[in-house]
């Protein structure tokens, strides 16, 4: 699905967020990618969704050469991505619906369609009553669940969280991190990059470790304990 | 094969579904556009009466020209032409010409001038005191005052006058009509060049209160890219935008002519009575005014163009 070959990005002004990354994610897998603020954990993400170019080596999504990727042809490559930011990234102007339904109007739908795909992916997030409101008016949990139901609502085959749980309670970070493991059971390939160390080791995930720009770590997914709460 | 392929989920809905789809984004492209305008209700309306004053400077000038050519062209008619009989004819026979000319369909009215009539205007004139007393020998020819009728061109008829007997002269004094005309040409042309630069204005006008719009709505665009949006349908709401600016710029620099006129209807008929004169003020013609509101969104069009470009270009590397 994903894969990183040789992969340097640095910015103008010489930072060299990332030198000679290498890994790649399988269709279907869930991968957390950490390492301590700066590692690099957000310039993979915009690599992947095209927010940047890399100054060298290949990023490759589904077969293709993003890097190479032609102006004209981003918009459509980000309509395969559901990228969820530590900010939301909301609209606060704009109802919780409208915020949703943002996606799917860009792709032209009808609106008796949108509306019946809001309300669904409202109703995944348990935000159905909360349509109508301005994201300011909910709670930081509340608002990063529209931020995911907004992800997902064009059923994206590859879901990116940058850092999704950084302004949340624990016990609301882990019922988080339970919808992205849904989401994967669901069948997308979901990456998310986090440095609450504590939680993922209890989650038992793939972990990608990221240092200084460099991966120096792969731990493959723990064997699933019986009992495991997310279990088939 | 193998493009075809490629593409295939990295492009939009092909055939009707694609219309609709397009359709649809089409609506909520316009209805977005119009939400941004009416969410500032203060800076978009001094937006469109900073484009009105741009406009309306140079269509008022434009209007005044055609206004004044009109009047002009009612001073032609009321030219004469000044005919000299050659010197040997007398008065019997310039008295016999004048009443045939009065017969012709071309002439309205004939006052025929004597030498000694001539020389005594001349010397008025000249303020030379009574000069016909001391000149004993009038070197003054008869002298016909024609005028002619309002729809005759008077160059026409002044050749055919020289062609008769007994005329040794017409002098059809059109030189400050010319001049005028060679003046309203200097001005048609200032207007010209004036109407570009204030188009150019125009656009970088809306260019500039579009760039200001992006500034406000910066967060909003970087999200739609984000999820997809294509750089068209990102720009165009702006491009709606700047249309609406520059349509209803258009409109009111046209309604400040339309008062303007009216405001000045009134001196105006006082001074063309004082000249015995019907002089009244047109407003501009119809192409004028789609001239003026249509280019005007037009190039309101063209600068929001300009600034989105440049903004789209961040947003996608």
């Amino acid at each position: 699905m994903i894969s990183f070959e040789h992969v340097a990005k640095r910015y103008p002004g010489g930072i060299q967020a990332l030198s000679d990354v290498n890994f790649s994610l399988e269709r279907g897998e869930l991968a957390f990618l950490t390492g301590h603020s700066g590692a690099g954990k957000s310039t993979l993400l915009r690599l992947i969704a095209l927010l940047e170019r890399p100054s060298r080596g290949q990023v490759v999504f589904e077969g293709r050469n993003v890097g190479k990727l032609a102006r004209r042809h981003i918009p459509y490559l980000r309509r395969r991505i559901g990228v969820i930011f530590q900010d939301h990234r909301l609209l606060s102007d704009k109802r919780v619906f409208d915020n949703v339904a943002l996606p799917l109007m860009i792709a032209g739908l009808s609106y008796s369609e949108i509306r019946r795909r809001v309300r669904a992916a409202l109703d995944k997030v348990g935000l159905l009553d909360k349509e109508k409101m301005f994201p300011p008016m909910l709670s930081g949990g509340e608002q990063q669940r529209v931020g995911i139901a907004r992800a997902i609502i064009t059923k994206p085959p590859l879901i990116l969280a940058d850092e999704p749980t950084g302004n949340l309670d624990p016990d609301m970070s882990a019922e988080l991190m339970r919808y992205f493991l849904q989401l994967n059971e669901l069948g997308a390939t979901v990456l998310i990059a986090s440095h609450d160390l504590e939680l993922i080791r209890q989650l038992g995930q793939r972990v990608l470790v990221l240092k200084g720009g460099e991966m120096i770590d792969d731990l493959p997914a723990r064997q699933r304990l019986a009992g495991d709460s997310h279990g088939a | 094969m193998a493009r075809s392929a490629r593409r295939s989920g990295y492009e939009s809905l092909p055939g009707a579904a694609g219309l609709r789809a397009w359709a649809r984004r089409h609506a909520f492209s316009l209805l977005s556009s119009l939400g941004s305008l009416t969410r500032q209700p203060i800076a978009s309306s001094m937006t469109v009466i900073v484009l009105a004053v741009a406009l309306t400077l140079p269509t008022a000038l434009h209007v005044t020209i055609d206004n004044v050519e009109r009047i002009g062209q009612g001073w032609e008619r009321l030219d004469t032409l000044s005919v000299f009989l050659e010197p040997e004819i007398s008065s019997d026979q310039a008295q016999r010409l004048a009443s045939r000319l009065t017969a012709w369909p071309e002439i309205a009215a004939v006052d025929p001038i004597s030498p000694d009539a001539g020389l005594v205007e001349l010397s008025g004139q000249l303020n030379l005191g009574d000069l016909g007393e001391q000149i004993t020998d009038n070197p003054l020819p008869w002298v016909l005052e024609i005028t002619p009728e309002s729809d005759v061109v008077v160059a026409t008829l002044a050749r055919r006058l020289e062609r008769e007997g007994g005329i040794d002269l017409v002098i059809v004094d059109l030189q400050w009509l010319e001049r005028l005309d060679a003046i309203l040409a200097v001005i048609q042309q200032l207007i010209s060049l004036l109407a570009a630069l204030f188009a150019i204005g125009v656009a970088f006008i809306i260019a500039n209160t579009i760039r200001m719009d992006i500034q406000n709505r910066r967060e909003e665009i970087e999200v739609m890219a984000l999820v997809g949006a294509t750089a068209a349908f990102i720009r165009r709401p702006f491009l709606y935008s700047g249309l609406w600016y520059g349509l209803l710029g258009g409109f009111l620099a046209w309604a400040f002519i339309r008062i303007g006129l009216i405001v000045l209807s009134a001196p105006v008929a006082r001074l063309s009575g004082s000249y015995q004169a019907d002089f009244q003020l047109y407003p501009p013609a119809p192409e004028v005014t789609a001239l003026l509101i249509l280019g005007s969104g037009l190039f309101g069009i063209l600068g929001s163009w300009l600034v989105v470009g440049q903004h789209l270009r961040r947003i996608n590397p």
